[in-house]
């Protein structure tokens, strides 16, 4: 019984961070539509835009997280700017977008590794992770919660800008036909600037908040990315509430595959539910 | 027509597809306040005539001018705001949206912060309701676009041109083929809402092929062939000539 329920915990504070990195990557591809390979690196740059305000120059820690998430909804914005808005005025097919993207990827890693050096480092001070509290019979440290909560929180306000306002109409309006929504007079352009801000500022988020329960380096981008981009296929890409259900289901049957196996296996497991939904269900959970 | 009548003019306006002149050497111009129908046979260049009015194909040669700016200065999603609006062929909706939202779309507001932080306003949803009313689809405001028959889809499309030109007394309100396919019933709704768009000064540009339409709605009617300027007059004199009536027949 407490194997099963902090399995379960497991599941959902996994999934919870899969789904920040989702939220982002498939409200980005649902504008732009092209995969945005760079969207890992964000996570990245968060964490140690973090780490630099809060850890190296000591300032107060929900100051430094916000400045963070700011400083990689910022690099993102400026990637879109210089490199993909760029591309696309050329009308550069979407591969050429995704191999842009990955060229992004790389150059931003490889900045981080000589600024930081490749080292591990740790955003908590003192115990990793906080204290521990026991929850439903399973063991959860207080930066888990605040990963559950955070994401959860994060996903109602995405669901809610986008519902509620113009901003979201125009979204949803790109999404649909981004030549028409010119044409009626949405500036694309800018408000695929703001998507992509926001998309890589909910990154840089899951960046701090994954460097908090294990730390950072500056490889940390790919796992995380490919975590996303897997909740994202499986959810129905470009759907955001599809990624969010992908995301958790991916986490929990991620811990779950790893019940009976050694941990190692749990990246072949998450690979092996994406073959699984490739073959049986390309569209996802939820289609667009 | 004096000068200062006229709110779009093309000069020498030249369109090419790989190397075939869609639009050849045009110079017209669209006098304000009338129903201007362009008329032409298949292939005689309207749909990209139409497409390069709107900013959506570029220009190749010669030039348009648009309330005295110069057509190629205008970036696209701009031509809403200097007063140039248009309905698709192929009808084209937000499909995923709900038909109100189709119309609230184009009410967004444009400035920076703007966009980001304002929920859409009561004045917008009275604009909204308005232009939905006007084309009797407010009953299906919250129904998916996805999900109306053809002539409704028609509908709602331009109940976003009228929503997007509400209040804006000089705009061009570019239709085309706002009749084509529909059924009796609401071909009689459209050409009303043509008509109180004329009886209201407005400017419209219709392409059209139905010739009691055109007759019964145009102002002026401009004829191409072969993306070159044929003739021009009133529907009567216009669509009694024989050059026209050849080019038609000639099919």
């Amino acid at each position: 019984m407490e194997i099963l329920s902090q399995l379960i915990l497991n599941g959902v504070i996994a999934g919870a961070l899969y789904a920040l990195m989702a939220l982002g990557f498939n409200l980005i591809y649902g504008v732009t539509r092209f995969f945005n390979l760079a969207h890992g690196v964000l996570a990245a740059i968060g964490g140690y835009a973090f780490f630099t305000l809060s850890k190296t120059l000591g300032l107060n820690i929900y100051l430094g997280a916000a400045i963070g998430v700011a400083v990689a909804g910022l690099a993102g914005y400026g990637f879109d700017r210089l490199v993909y808005s760029t591309l696309r005025k050329r009308k550069a097919s979407n591969l050429v977008l995704l191999v842009a993207s990955l060229g992004v990827f790389t150059t931003a890693q490889a900045a981080l590794s000589i600024l930081f050096t490749s080292n591990f480092q740790t955003l908590s001070s003192g115990e990793a992770g906080g204290s521990a509290l026991s929850l439903f019979g399973g063991v959860v440290t207080r930066t888990q919660l605040v990963i559950i909560f955070s994401s959860i929180a994060s996903m109602l306000g995405l669901a809610a800008l986008l519902k509620g306002t113009m901003f979201g109409k125009a979204v949803r309006a790109i999404s649909d036909d981004e030549e028409v929504a010119r044409m009626v007079g949405i500036n694309t352009g800018r408000v695929t600037g703001y998507v992509f801000f926001i998309g890589s500022a909910i990154a840089g988020f899951a960046g701090i908040l994954a460097g908090f329960d294990t730390g950072i380096q500056p490889t940390m981008g790919m796992g995380l990315l490919l975590k996303g981009v897997i909740a994202s296929i499986i959810g129905g890409v470009g759907n955001i509430y599809g990624g969010v259900l992908g995301a958790f289901l991916l986490g929990l049957v991620e811990n779950f595959g790893i019940w009976k196996i050694p941990g190692e296996w749990k990246d072949a497991v998450s690979f092996v539910l994406l073959i699984v939904f490739l073959i049986f269900r390309p569209q996802g959970i939820m289609k667009r | 027509m004096t000068k200062t009548d006229a709110i779009l003019k093309t000069r020498n306006l030249t369109k090419q597809f790989d190397g075939v002149r869609a639009v050849d050497d045009l110079s017209i111009s669209i006098a304000k306040g009338k129903v201007t129908s362009v008329i032409g046979p298949n292939g005689s260049g309207k749909t990209t005539l139409t497409n390069v009015l709107s900013g959506l194909a570029s220009i190749d040669g010669g030039s348009v001018v648009l309330h005295s700016v110069a057509l190629k200065k205008i970036r696209p999603f701009d031509m809403p705001s200097y007063g140039m609006t248009r309905t698709f062929q192929e009808v084209r909706l937000f499909e995923q949206m709900p038909v109100l939202d189709n119309v609230l779309v184009v009410l967004t507001e444009r400035s920076v912060f703007g966009a980001l932080f304002e929920r859409h306003g009561a004045f917008h949803e009275k604009q909204a309701e308005e232009a939905l009313k006007k084309v009797g689809l407010w009953e299906k405001r919250n129904e998916p676009a996805s999900t109306l028959s053809y002539g409704q889809r028609k509908l709602l499309e331009i109940a976003r041109v009228l929503a997007l030109s509400a209040g804006r007394q000089t705009d061009i309100i570019l239709l085309d083929e706002p009749f084509a396919g529909l059924f009796p019933k609401m071909v009689k709704t459209v050409s009303s809402i043509v008509k109180a768009l004329r009886d209201e000064g407005r400017t419209v540009v219709l392409i059209e092929h139905n010739m009691d339409l055109i007759r019964e709605l145009s102002d002026h009617v401009i004829v191409m062939d072969s993306g070159k300027f044929l003739a021009e007059g009133r529907a009567a004199e216009v669509l009694e000539r024989r050059d026209v009536i050849e080019a038609y027949l000639g099919e």
